[in-house]
């Protein structure tokens, strides 16, 4: 009877994530003493994330989400999802088995699924068409060049990636942090690197929350007092027309020259007609709310969990968070510079900063915008101008991941 | 080795060419739109009853005042705590709900004082 129960007690311990903490091979990564550091490491990571998100506000609407899906995925023995019938184990040219997938996959490889097959990205895209207001671009077409100088950053980081050893997918996939997009690194990523996936959406997510800190002193250190303190004139009133014929002319022609940015700029442009028709109101309210919402948390929650230790816990996830930053410094200066040239082409009637704001992240980047000419001149209300750059860089980044995509299928 | 440094290389000029090709037709084009659509009919627009004696305050806006004290009591306080002005200053005539059919982005930036 004794025996029966030190068996059964046994054999509990054993079954236990404690238990498997602490029984590390010599195949698990990070092992030290047979106690499995890895996991230990990505836990913290974790807790570090979510506290971010929940004390900091580091964008936690997607950090929460990506913070504990990277939790729940590593915690020993738990099984909720499995890179390996996503990735491989390590094959050189390896084949996703969906049926396998269906048949073995737990909660989240089912999820999972809709970040691998590039839904997720699309869907939110739709959300964020409709929670966009295209007039100030309308209204000041010439902002659009602004939000492609802003994409530089995209390219730099590409060719850094290049030079520390990364391999040219990865590459692209590093590079486009610097559009400052989320979903759009996601869809390149996915693709192209789908290993690198944790990293980047980790590194893309907390320098968009970072915007308000890194942005400020490049915007400072490349502009004057006088570009800074520009007044810029009212903008124009937009009408009507030209706000539905919009979506659908930048559909055609992103569609014509860069067919594979059709799903993000093809989603975007189908939410911003949602809004501005005026005749699909309810799914216009379902899309900037509920559908986008739902999909955060699908997307948040698949994404964070592909972080495992031996996946997350390597060189390349530094190099990958300095790499963003870099990405982030140079479209922000690419933007600026622009501007000052705008500024020197006009005559002084263009205010640098607003460059700065083509860096996709709506409404932020615009935001920053304004409060750094407002510090210059607390009169200067800058954020409708910024807004055109800034709704420009979401077109120009979506344009930017598709010329990768179509690189990739060439090179 | 340098291969792939080539092949960055001629991905990052394609690259940046594209995105700004495509920008400057999109520009090119909201051009043209304006040309046809806003051709030089003059809009004479309603004038825009902006009546209140508080120019930055977010609502003011024409309705007929009924007897809401209660509500322009409100009002007053409001707006007196985000101009940083005495209340007694101010003269509320008239006030307009506005729709929460804004797009979220401008309903931020209207919260945040940011734009009227």
């Amino acid at each position: 009877m004794l025996n029966l129960l030190i068996e059964g007690i046994t054999s509990f311990i054993q079954s236990t994530g404690i238990a498997k903490i602490f029984a590390a091979t010599a195949e698990t990564p990070l092992a030290f003493a047979g106690v499995d550091f890895g996991t230990i490491i990505m836990l913290a990571i974790s807790c570090v994330l979510i506290y971010l998100a929940i004390g900091k506000e580091f964008e936690p609407l997607l950090l929460l989400p990506i913070a504990f899906g990277m939790l729940l995925s590593n915690l020993p023995l738990a099984n909720v999802m499995h890179n390996v019938l996503f990735v491989g184990s390590g094959e050189e040219h390896f084949v996703m088995d969906f049926g396998k997938i269906l048949h073995e996959g737990g909660l989240l490889d089912l999820l999972y699924l809709g970040v691998k097959l590039g839904i997720y990205p699309s869907l939110i895209f739709i959300g964020i068409g409709a929670m966009t207001d295209f007039s100030p671009l309308i209204a000041n077409p010439k902002s659009l060049l602004l939000g492609a100088a802003a994409q530089l950053g995209v390219f730099l980081a590409f060719f850094g990636a290049l030079f520390l050893g990364f391999n040219i997918y990865e590459a692209m996939s590093i590079g486009i942090i610097g559009g400052a997009d989320g979903p759009t690194a996601i869809l390149v990523t996915k693709t192209l690197a789908p290993k690198l996936l944790p990293a980047i959406a980790v590194a893309a997510y907390s320098y968009m929350a970072l915007i308000p800190i890194i942005q400020p002193p490049i915007m400072k250190a490349l502009t004057t007092k006088k570009e800074r303190s520009v007044k810029m004139g009212q903008l124009r009133p937009v009408s009507k027309l030209e706000r539905l014929v919009f979506p659908i002319i930048v559909t055609i022609v992103v569609a014509l020259i860069v067919p594979d940015a059709v799903p993000l700029v093809g989603c975007l442009m189908l939410g911003n007609l949602f809004k501005e028709s005026g005749v699909t109101e309810r799914l216009s309210k379902t899309v900037q709310n509920e559908l986008i919402n739902i999909v955060t948390i699908f997307l948040g929650v698949t994404v964070g969990a592909t972080a495992s230790a031996d996946t997350f816990l390597q060189k390349e996830t530094l190099f990958i968070i300095v790499l963003g930053l870099v990405a982030f410094c140079m479209s922000t200066a690419g933007g600026i510079l622009f501007g000052k040239l705008m500024y020197v082409l006009t005559g002084g009637k263009v205010n640098p900063l607003i460059g700065s704001a083509g860096v996709s992240a709506v409404p932020m980047a615009a935001r920053v915008a304004q409060t750094v000419g407002r510090e210059e001149d607390p009169t200067n209300f800058l954020l409708m101008h910024a807004m055109g750059p800034n709704v420009a860089g979401v077109i120009g980044s979506a344009v930017a991941a598709g010329v990768f995509l179509a690189m990739a299928k060439v090179l | 080795m340098n291969n792939i440094y080539a092949q960055g290389a001629v991905v990052s000029v394609i690259g940046l060419c594209t995105v700004f090709l495509v920008l400057a037709i999109l520009w090119g084009v909201l051009e043209l739109m304006r040309v046809f659509f806003t051709a030089p009919k003059k809009q004479t627009k309603p004038a825009k009853a902006q009546s209140a004696p508080a120019p930055a305050a977010p609502a003011p806006a024409p309705v007929a005042v009924a007897d809401d004290g209660e509500l322009i009591a409100v009002l007053t306080a409001a707006i007196a705590a985000s101009l940083n002005r005495p209340a007694s200053s101010l003269n509320i005539r008239s006030y307009r709900k506005v729709g929460t059919a804004a797009p979220a982005w401008n309903q931020v930036a209207r919260r945040d004082n940011l734009i009227g």
